[in-house]
């Protein structure tokens, strides 16, 4: 289902109420002008599946939904490193890469391959 | 007073480039933190450069204990987006391949897990040569012994070998009573199961919230399988019943894994009677431009360490973008709950009961 | 056995050492092919008819490697402690008997040997604390915490030997061992020193001083090559003690049919280490809490039981 930004968290709320407590993935997709950040739930009663949609600008934040779901820290890290979203309300920290600071995200379509690389 | 202790990337104990930053008070656990992507190799990246069939190898990669069943997962999101399903040999020949490699995953399991609680090395050589026994078996049938890329589309490379059932027949046999010898070792010996009993212990819910996965989730007490829930290949015609411990601590997470290797045993036999004639052949692995029909893709494998999830956006000759959820990831996440007062010899017997594979972690 | 000359010392001084090393040395090949075998693997092959000059290779090799002592560790007490160590060892085994006059016969030798065996643990405390980092200090804590558990059960257990005897004397307790050996008449008491020698040896499953997998060599992570060989040489030595103790006070010393004393003596030691070592291939290493409680609610209380059994049954 596809919503808006600001109704993300009441959305996720009400589904976490309402028997869909485990959290399988968050994910994005790079769509050059905008981003498309998808939340995998799943109910473990009745073994449904809801994927929740929203749109992002580039350089939009993305609230933190680690109150509702206590496996969000390490997707919303990893996602905030790789596409360079900020996430608002907790501080993330760095998950997988290393001196990374002012180079572009490299998950993004518009990282050049070996932009990373320093010569010399 | 609070120390704080590196337990650095190159251990004994960690199963690969793992670095803890431990904070102890006295002897009990306070913090641990992770320090991961020594291993980070960009395999979501380089995904969207290359041609559907080239990514194979890579993924097999991001597991090199159980390496098929990450090639199997890819090559399943792909056969998905074109359209090209395996016929009914095809499946039974998937499923008796991956089912053997759970087993040698989880002799490889077995052995470290002794390694970290001091049984030096004595589990690790018996259960590294039943695990050799069954590569030895994989050789006959894909060629290699690790990183088969065995998996093509609508198939597999090469059909199972004329003999194969009075061989898988006789190893199966063999380890068998193999498992009953480590179990009658493990289960009856005092120091094994004070080392393990009552040790980090993950309740229900937090089970649920903290999104782990596989072993680790049903040694909890959840009732959840892919195998079952989001079936696949030939499970539901085999009568498969996913294992259930309610302790939660690591003994449960041994015991399932236990009882899953007894269980693969019992689906490779009665998969091997039912198994059809015909072709397993898939597509030959050169092809520029497959068939490609959907949009988006969402793909779910019961990996040995747990859940896999592949989500791809398609388009003409390579993925968009392929999103992996790999399971020790989410595992690893967990480890600072359960660890939280413990002390600091407990450390790695939870560690070990979680069965990291860094690759799997850093993808 | 008096010494009535300078000559019958030197004698005695050379035949022990190439004793002990003798042991140590057929006792290391030991190890490491009865671990190997019990882990489907050969051991040493190569070196030797059956590898067995692989120790002598491995040692000439760590002597001649340079020493590095690191920048944060007590020079002096980090350097000389370890030569201690081994002094005290090898000087503890010139304190017990052997057959065919080697050895010195003390009156109060049993005493002399319980007494300077306790040194052991201070000294090991000193070099992992001397060593200057975090894992050799908690190795070194935890064996101190170790052997408050054990060294009381272990000397309460012999205490229960020498009530019986009558004597300090260990020639006189090998001799009262001539018609039954004492495993014999004290089975509890023998259970009861032969896992406190296990733990005072500090073999698996009480190795936690240099746990593998938790703190990778424990007190031994900063010693350099040289040193290391020097650990080794005195852990051999100190398992050659224990074997000895136990052989001596417990399984009859060098009384026997037909065999000269000697030899009758070392297969008993060797016996022993045997089944020692196949302790070590097949334990899981216990958690210092449970060590604690396990000596000082089942060793202690046995060990007790053991001198008012000995007392009731044999002295009266």
């Amino acid at each position: 289902m596809k919503i808006n930004k600001e109704e993300l968290i009441k959305k996720l709320k009400e589904l976490s109420s309402s028997g869909y407590n485990y959290l399988v993935k968050i994910t994005a997709v790079d769509y050059i002008d905008h981003l498309e950040v998808i939340y995998f739930i799943r109910n473990m009663q009745n073994k449904k599946e809801e994927n929740v949609r929203l749109d992002l600008k580039n350089g939009e934040s993305l609230p933190t939904v680690i109150e509702i779901y206590k496996a969000a820290d390490y997707y919303e890290r990893e996602l905030s490193e790789m596409f360079g979203i900020a996430i608002e309300g907790r501080e993330v920290k760095r998950l997988l890469l290393e001196k990374w600071d002012g180079l572009e995200a490299p998950l993004r379509k518009s990282f050049q391959w070996g932009s990373d690389y320093k010569s010399g | 007073m609070l120390t704080k202790i590196n337990v650095g990337p190159i251990h004994p104990s960690t199963h690969g480039v793992l670095r803890l930053v431990v904070t102890l008070d006295g002897d009990t656990i306070v913090d641990v933190e992770p320090h991961i992507g020594f291993l980070h190799r960009g395999v979501e990246k380089l995904a969207e450069n290359r041609m559907y069939m080239q990514s194979e190898s890579y993924m097999e990669k991001i597991d090199y204990v159980a390496p098929m069943a990450y090639s199997d997962l890819y090559v399943a999101a792909v056969e998905e987006a074109t359209g090209i399903h395996p016929n009914e040999r095809a499946k039974y020949v998937r499923l008796i391949l991956l089912e053997f490699q759970r087993i040698a995953s989880h002799l490889l399991w077995l052995g470290t897990f002794c390694n970290d609680l001091g049984l030096m090395f004595t589990m690790f050589t018996w259960t590294l040569k039943d695990r050799d026994l069954i590569l030895n078996l994989l050789q006959d049938v894909t060629g290699s012994r690790m990183f088969y890329v065995n998996m093509r589309l609508g198939g597999v490379s090469i059909d199972l070998p004329p003999n194969f059932e009075e061989h898988a027949n006789k190893l199966l046999d063999y380890l068998e009573k193999r498992f009953k010898e480590y179990e009658a070792f493990l289960e009856k010996n005092p120091v094994f199961i004070e080392r393990t009993k009552g040790v980090g212990v993950l309740k229900r819910e937090d089970a649920i919230a903290l999104g782990v996965t596989g072993p680790v989730l049903r040694a909890s007490g959840v009732n959840f399988d892919v195998r079952r829930d989001y079936t696949y290949y030939a499970y539901e015609k085999l009568h498969f019943i996913p294992q259930i411990q309610t302790k939660g601590d690591s003994f449960a997470r041994y015991k399932v894994r236990m009882q899953e290797m007894k269980e693969s045993i019992k689906l490779i036999r009665s998969a091997l009677k039912l198994i059809p004639e015909g072709d397993a052949l898939g597509m030959p692995i050169k092809l520029i431009s497959p068939p490609v029909k959907e949009k988006e893709v969402i793909v779910r494998r019961e990996l040995p360490r747990g859940e896999g999830m592949i989500f791809m956006v398609t388009d003409k000759q390579r993925p968009y973008r392929l999103s992996l959820r790999t399971p020790a990831f989410i595992n690893l996440s967990a480890l600072k709950q359960i660890a939280k007062g413990a002390s600091y010899a407990d450390l790695f017997s939870i560690l070990g009961s979680l069965d990291l594979v860094m690759a799997d972690v850093d993808k | 056995m008096l010494i009535s000359s300078v000559e019958e010392l030197i004698f005695e001084v050379i035949a022990i050492f190439i004793l002990i090393v003798f042991f140590d040395y057929t006792f290391g090949w030991l190890e490491r092919k009865a671990i190997a075998k019990a882990q489907l693997r050969h051991g040493p092959t190569y070196l030797g008819k059956f590898g067995v000059l692989q120790n002598l290779a491995d040692i000439l090799k760590l002597l001649t490697k340079e020493n590095v002592i690191p920048k944060n560790a007590d020079k002096l007490v980090f350097s000389t402690v370890p030569l201690l160590l081994l002094a005290l060892f090898i000087f503890l085994v010139y304190l017990l008997p052997f057959p065919n006059s080697l050895g010195i016969d003390i009156s109060i030798g049993l005493l002399a040997i319980f007494v300077l065996l306790s040194f052991s643990p201070l000294l090991i405390f000193l070099t992992g604390a001397a060593s200057g980092n975090k894992f050799s200090l908690i190795s070194a804590q935890r064996s101190v915490i170790m052997s408050l558990a054990y060294e009381v059960p272990l000397i309460l257990s012999v205490a229960a030997v020498a009530l019986y005897t009558g004597s300090f004397n260990i020639a006189n307790i090998v001799y009262s061992q001539a018609r039954i050996p004492f495993i014999v008449l004290m089975p509890i008491g023998f259970f009861v020193f032969f896992i406190a020698m296990l733990a005072e040896l500090e073999r698996p499953p009480f190795d936690l001083r240099e746990a593998d997998s938790e703190l990778i060599a424990g007190w031994l992570v900063d010693v350099g090559a040289p040193y290391y060989a020097m650990a080794l040489f005195v852990d051999y030595t100190r398992m050659f003690l224990g074997s000895l103790l136990i052989s001596l006070l417990f399984l009859g010393g060098w009384l026997g049919p037909y065999l000269p004393g000697l030899i009758w003596l070392l297969i008993k030691v060797f016996v022993v280490a045997f089944v020692i070592v196949i302790i070590r291939a097949t334990t899981v290493r216990m958690r210092l809490d449970r060590l604690m409680r396990f000596g000082w609610f089942w060793l202690l209380p046995l060990a007790v039981l053991n001198i008012i059994f000995t007392f009731i049954l044999f002295v009266k």
